[in-house]
């Protein structure tokens, strides 16, 4: 009887661990499926190139495309950069920028030096259209196909080795159709 | 080259770790114990040091650096955003328990006995843990090569504030020094330490760690009253529970040991207690920085360090209660007291402290089992569950404080003392009814339960001993007791102020116009004018606001923050501070042209929640510092 009750906290604790373990494996997959295989939400935000160029769900409309969010204050965005320039040159693939929570003036500036590879970035000072998508932080990235749909989802840097593996296969099925 | 000298620091001090941790399990003989903990508590400042250093010097190709500095803030930040995230306030943290460690040693009169040597490989493997975590998921020193960013993103703008720089650094010691009870009691499981030997090596670090606990939480609390904006003091934030479960433990263990060290009772509940205390402090963290539970504290979200953390968590604490379970060699004898003794009002204390606290990690725990087993639907367990909770457990306790102090071992021969105790209280509660009716004209029923806890409680812990007569032997009383006693009066201080402000307290939402004048408790408010300001990292709108109570005229400025590296806004709130009420009014939303709604709140003896706070942090020192020296 002594043994069973000094074996009591073990097993009590053990159920702890494994419930808390059930949590984070629960996270995982939610992280995942928010908005994948959905439509697009609508949205109503002014251009970054110009303010009173008030954009909507239907200026997204060169698809398949991805939506890119990014900043100037994101360091990782920057490490992307290239690469989105480089799909932007050699693909048909066309980029929509959501710049989030970021300066106007700082945005232009930089793509003004360093290339733009978006078709227009919405601006999204207050992060209302980022809420909507369920963004972590930027960068961030979703594949649209041709029907208005999110396919995939990024959390993270765009690279070569992250669109081999998660997007570029969209496309080719895409171009099937 | 610096931040790779501090990789290394932590790399060295990882092995150091593991052969100080593996030291007395496998060689069980005579270790160079304090060298080590020497070495290693240098090795992590070093390590430290130097990521102060890369913040100070804006080295951003640190990415830890570059993702919570900027050029831009002030320098007093720079060396606090150090621990201003995950990654550095884990180093922290490992660096409070390497002193926490190097102390206990220091104290330490048997050194090099089993025993001791058991506690110091105990404390080095949960260091070499948390260094593992950090070196391997958390490395605060990851460069961003080859092109490092000119600028970084900037520290949260509410964590650029005093309280926060102090707030974090104070908790994490407290977390971090229920290391040592938790040692110890495996120690002595293992090694067979008599009760007596282990309790009282034990009480003062708890005692310790239980007052940086409680300023830890006080400190975070007051930031929180003045830096969100909303007047609150506490918010019952998962976050807030997670600090909050384990400081109830540990209370309970200050009070258990007191039992295991004098009488040699409560022996397995101690050692449980022990445990607990630091897997309530293992929990928190996870529950923090795995990032399953979202709230004011930001932390990066990352699963696999949770499971990392889920993975040390169970490792330790499951091991201690499988060597409880099977190895304990402690004696324990069974003896028997009364109803009415000493040893039957502590337990009765740590019955009631963690079944409080089990109650609050249910509620704080119940949202996530809730969304896990109905498939994402969520609820949310909030403020009316826990302040439901929270009330009945607080008048009991507050009942049993009160006489606390007066129950002798074994058996109490007379209950003397009660006629005077009440009779003093009721004084007290009265004087302090006609005080709250003199101050706000208004007599509030809800706030006498609490009103007559407090009367019971302060002349429980300091007045009923009091006497013209005697003066010099109260004197002297209060000399011998004077941990206990400011601790149990910083409680009663404590649950003044919660009651008291929890019902007279008042607030308005009102938008105003530049130079419109309003009402409010028997003041006048002006809003004179609102101004543009611009800080070394954000611009602001300020509102001049003149108000006019009674004879006396004050300017308030509450701001509305937007810090500009990263966009986000903060309020700054605007108060007058007093010993009887703070008037705290903060700017809300823009309306059009310059009319903003402004919230004005009146919070009546607030202050003296943090005032009992203070008192529990300094007589819970005290009683440790006298522990220490008595023993050196």
């Amino acid at each position: 009887m002594k043994r069973i009750l000094n074996l009591m906290p073990l097993v009590v604790f053990g159920i702890l661990v494994v419930v808390l373990y059930s949590f984070l494996t629960q996270e995982n997959e939610q992280l995942e499926s928010v908005l994948v295989d959905q439509l697009v939400p609508e949205f109503k935000l002014p251009a970054l190139e110009n303010p009173n160029n008030i954009l909507s769900k239907s200026s997204v409309n060169k698809l398949p495309a991805l939506i890119n969010v990014w900043a100037t204050w994101c360091i990782a965005c920057r490490v992307e950069h290239p690469f989105l320039m480089q799909l932007k040159n050699k693909s048909t693939l066309t980029v929509y920028g959501l710049n989030y929570k970021d300066d106007r003036k700082k945005a232009l500036d930089l793509l003004e030096n360093e290339g733009n590879p978006f078709e227009f970035s919405i601006f999204d000072q207050q992060g209302k259209l980022a809420i909507d998508l369920g963004v972590y932080g930027a960068p961030e990235t979703f594949f649209v196909d041709k029907e208005g749909i999110i396919r995939e989802r990024h959390v993270g840097a765009l690279t070569q080795k992250v669109w081999k593996e998660k997007f570029e296969k969209f496309l080719n099925e895409d171009n099937d159709v | 080259m610096i931040p790779e000298i501090g990789h290394i620091f932590l790399i060295s001090s990882l092995v150091l770790s593991l052969v100080g941790g593996l030291g007395p399990f496998i060689f069980n003989k005579e270790l160079p114990i304090r060298k080590i903990a020497i070495l290693m508590c240098l090795l992590v400042f070093g390590s430290f040091f130097t990521l102060i250093y890369s913040f100070v010097v804006d080295d951003f190709s640190v990415a830890y650096v570059a993702q919570n500095s900027n050029i831009n803030l002030p320098i007093y930040y720079k060396f606090a955003a150090t621990w201003g995230a995950h990654e550095g306030s884990l180093i922290l943290w490992i660096l409070s328990m390497n002193i926490w460690l190097l102390a206990f040693i220091s104290f330490d009169k048997n050194r090099n006995t089993n025993f001791s040597n058991l506690v110091f490989g105990v404390c080095s493997l949960v260091i070499f843990s948390f260094l593992l975590f950090t070196v391997f998921t958390s490395n605060p020193f990851e460069r961003i090569l080859p092109i490092p960013p000119l600028n970084g993103a900037d520290l949260n703008p509410s964590l650029q504030d005093f309280a926060f720089t102090v707030h974090p650094p104070l908790l994490y010691f407290g977390y971090s020094g229920l290391l040592l009870p938790f040692a110890i009691s495996i120690s002595a499981m293992l090694s067979g330490q008599s009760n007596k030997d282990w309790a009282s090596s034990s009480r003062p670090w708890t005692l310790l760690a239980c007052s940086f606990l409680t300023v830890g939480i006080g400190l975070g609390s007051w930031w929180a009253y003045y830096e969100l904006g909303w007047g609150g003091w506490w918010f019952w934030d998962p976050v807030e529970n997670a600090a909050f479960v384990p400081w109830l433990l540990t209370v309970a263990l200050v009070h258990s040991l007191i039992v295991t060290e004098n009488r040699n009772l409560f022996v397995n509940w101690s050692l449980l207690l022990s445990i607990f205390a630091f897997a309530a402090s293992l929990l928190g963290t996870f529950l923090v920085r795995s990032g399953i539970l979202t709230s004011v504290h930001a932390f990066a979200l990352d699963p696999e360090r949770g499971l990392f953390i889920l993975g040390i968590f169970s490792f330790f604490v499951l091991g201690g209660l499988a060597i409880f379970a099977f190895k304990n060699s402690t004696g324990n004898k069974t003896s028997f007291y009364s109803l009415n003794s000493k040893e039957f009002g502590l337990l009765l204390n740590n019955v009631l402290l963690v079944v409080l606290a089990v109650s609050i990690l249910f509620g704080t725990l119940y949202p996530l089992l809730y969304e896990a087993y109905t498939g994402g639907k969520q609820i949310s367990v909030g403020a009316p569950y826990f302040e439901f909770i929270i009330f009945p457990f607080s008048i009991s306790l507050g009942l049993l404080q009160g006489i606390a102090l007066y129950l002798s071992w074994g058996s109490t021969k007379s209950f003397n003392f009660l006629t005077k105790l009440i009779l003093e209280s009721l004084s007290i509660f009265l004087l302090t009814l006609v005080l709250l009716f003199v101050l706000f004209d208004e007599l509030i029923p809800a706030s006498f339960f609490t009103i007559f806890i407090f009367s019971w409680l302060i002349v429980g812990s300091l007045l009923i001993n009091f006497s013209f007569k005697s003066f010099n032997k109260y004197l002297d009383f209060l000399n011998r007791r004077i941990g206990v006693l400011l601790s149990h009066t910083g409680m009663a201080l404590l649950v003044l102020g919660v009651g008291v402000v929890s019902s007279y307290s008042n607030e308005i939402e009102l938008i105003l116009d530049t130079g419109e004048k309003i009402e409010f408790l028997n003041k006048d408010v002006e809003l004179l004018d609102i101004k543009d300001k611009n800080g070394p990292n954000f611009i602001s709108k300020t509102a001049n606001i003149k108000v006019l109570d009674g004879g006396r005229t004050f300017n308030l400025q509450t701001e509305k923050r937007t810090y500009f590296p990263s966009g986000q806004v903060t309020t700054e709130a605007a108060i007058d501070t007093g010993i009887f009420r703070d008037f705290y009014i903060s700017m809300g939303d823009n309306f059009k042209g310059d009319s903003w709604s402004f919230k004005l709140q009146s919070k009546p003896f607030i202050r003296w929640i943090w005032l009992g706070a203070l008192l529990i942090t300094l007589g819970t020192f005290i009683s440790s510092i006298n522990i220490l020296r008595r023993k050196s």
